[in-house]
């Protein structure tokens, strides 16, 4: 299931967060596109997470709305929208006690086939299927994630941070699996703060900056990656 | 030979054993004095203002007059789980409703099969027992809910991200949870006559019962605590899943304050 190239997937009009007396994000508005690889750039606590996280409604903005396919997110059924908008989260979380059932976790009837399948998008040999879990060192957790992400055929791929933990050579291969999974079609919003990742992959980047956007545009025309900041 | 059951003179010169524990407390220095002292004539005035109660309800109430006490019972337990594990959204009426349903449903199979007479004399203290195994279970559900909730969120939200419903993402946690509240119960039933004689068993023979007629008062005692510990425990964990998460099948944030133990 993929979005027409350049259809907005979703659109944020002056969304605000506040937690606890703190201003997650503050008066943020813009456009992800469909079918493309959106990077949400900044410093840590900037917001990043936050915004991403509201995307599949794990967070609820205090203020402003946020739309997804140009209906407001809560008149969406909420877990038929996670399916479709799924979050891979910074530290893999494991699930299960196998990389077999790590894959059904979000969709359980899925045929040998296609767990192969899956494995092999992520670059990780169909052998891994019956290995436990807890032996899996931390790239291949975090690929056995992306794996189960995509096993319920989202339409949009939300990733926090997803190289954060990994060394060079497991980062170029997500790296390509994400370039691969946007030009199929998917669209990905992914959180960095690697100004090297966002210039590779990036249609579109979003800076933001104590809660605020202060930058949006095509990677070529943010002032900081021009700089390499 | 001494009675079974001892005389007022006797429960008297028992205090010697408190005032044994002062000189012990003051000895060491352990600043206990005042709470030993207060603890025991604490002790002594509610249990004398019990008995007279439950005296009245004996002789005037019947049935009816034990089900409102076992009923006030309940609340006062609910409220004593509710204080211990008050960082949880709604405790109080999580842990009554489920100390109720534990009580309710154990002492609904009692009456009704007809294992134990009506008499508020049998109705009172092993409903007693039952409200107090109850609430063990209760309250370690909701200690061990607030602990794993804290601590597995990320794996809970990923669950949810791959858009499973709140119930079902929370189904391995809720299993967590309520196998850890069966535990005391479980065990104790597992060394129930080995490492020690247990309370009903015990007060039928100090009251002149035989043992062979003892076992059988503390094996239906067994298995109404069982019973009355896995469904307090399943209500209450259910029951506040309801309130971890919202209508957009999100987990609330928790307050910090960690229940005591």
């Amino acid at each position: 299931m993929t979005f027409p190239t350049g259809t907005p997937a979703f659109t944020l009009e002056q969304v605000v967060v506040r937690r606890g007396g703190s201003v997650l994000l503050d008066g943020v508005s813009c456009r992800i596109p469909g079918a493309a690889c959106t990077t949400v750039l900044g410093p840590s606590g900037a917001g990043k997470s936050t915004l991403l996280r509201l995307l599949n409604r794990l967070e609820e903005p205090t203020r402003g709305t946020v739309s997804y396919r140009g209906g407001p997110l809560p008149g969406w059924d909420v877990l038929a929208l996670r399916r479709q908008v799924t979050l891979v989260a910074q530290q893999p979380v494991l699930l299960t006690g196998t990389v077999r059932d790590e894959l059904r976790a979000g969709r359980r009837h899925l045929s040998g086939a296609r767990l192969a399948e899956l494995l092999e998008r992520v670059r990780l040999p169909a052998g891994y299927l019956g290995h436990a879990t807890a032996d899996l060192s931390g790239g291949e957790a975090q690929r056995v994630c992306l794996a189960r992400a995509l096993a319920v055929e989202p339409r949009v791929l939300l990733l926090d941070e997803p190289t954060a933990a990994l060394d060079a050579t497991v980062t170029a291969a997500v790296e390509r699996l994400v370039r691969e999974l946007a030009d199929d079609g998917v669209t990905l919003v992914l959180v960095s703060h690697d100004t090297g990742q966002a210039r590779r992959l990036s249609d579109l980047v979003l800076v933001l900056e104590d809660g605020r956007l202060v930058e949006q545009g095509p990677a070529g025309r943010i002032g900081r990656l021009r700089e390499g900041a | 030979m001494s009675p079974a059951v001892p005389s007022w003179p006797g429960v008297a010169a028992s205090a010697a054993l408190v005032v044994l524990t002062v000189v012990v407390a003051r000895r060491g220095r352990l600043g206990l004095t005042r709470d030993i002292t207060v603890a025991a004539l604490r002790a002594a005035l509610q249990l004398t203002a019990v008995g007279a109660v439950l005296l009245l309800v004996f002789r005037h109430t019947g049935l009816a007059g034990a089900l409102g006490w076992l009923a006030l019972m309940v609340l006062v337990a609910g409220r004593m789980a509710a204080r211990r594990t008050g960082a949880l959204p709604g405790t109080f009426r999580t842990a009554t409703a489920a100390i109720a349903v534990g009580t309710t449903a154990s002492m609904g199979v009692l009456l009704v099969l007809g294992i134990i007479a009506t008499q508020p004399r049998v109705v009172i203290p092993v409903g007693g027992m039952v409200v107090a195994g109850a609430m063990g279970a209760t309250d370690l559900a909701l200690i061990r809910l607030y602990d794993e909730v804290r601590t597995a969120r990320p794996a809970i939200e990923a669950r949810l991200s791959l858009g499973l419903a709140a119930g079902d993402a929370f189904a391995p946690h809720r299993c967590v949870i309520v196998r850890t509240a069966l535990l005391p119960v479980l065990d104790s039933a597992r060394t129930l006559g080995v490492i020690a004689l247990p309370g009903a068993m015990t007060g039928l023979i100090l009251a002149g019962v035989d043992p062979l007629t003892a076992i059988r008062y503390q094996i239906v005692v067994t298995y109404m605590l069982l019973a009355a510990a896995c469904l307090a425990a399943v209500v209450a964990v259910r029951l506040s899943e309801r309130a971890l998460f919202d209508d957009a099948h999100r987990l609330r944030p928790l307050p910090g304050r960690r229940p005591s133990s």
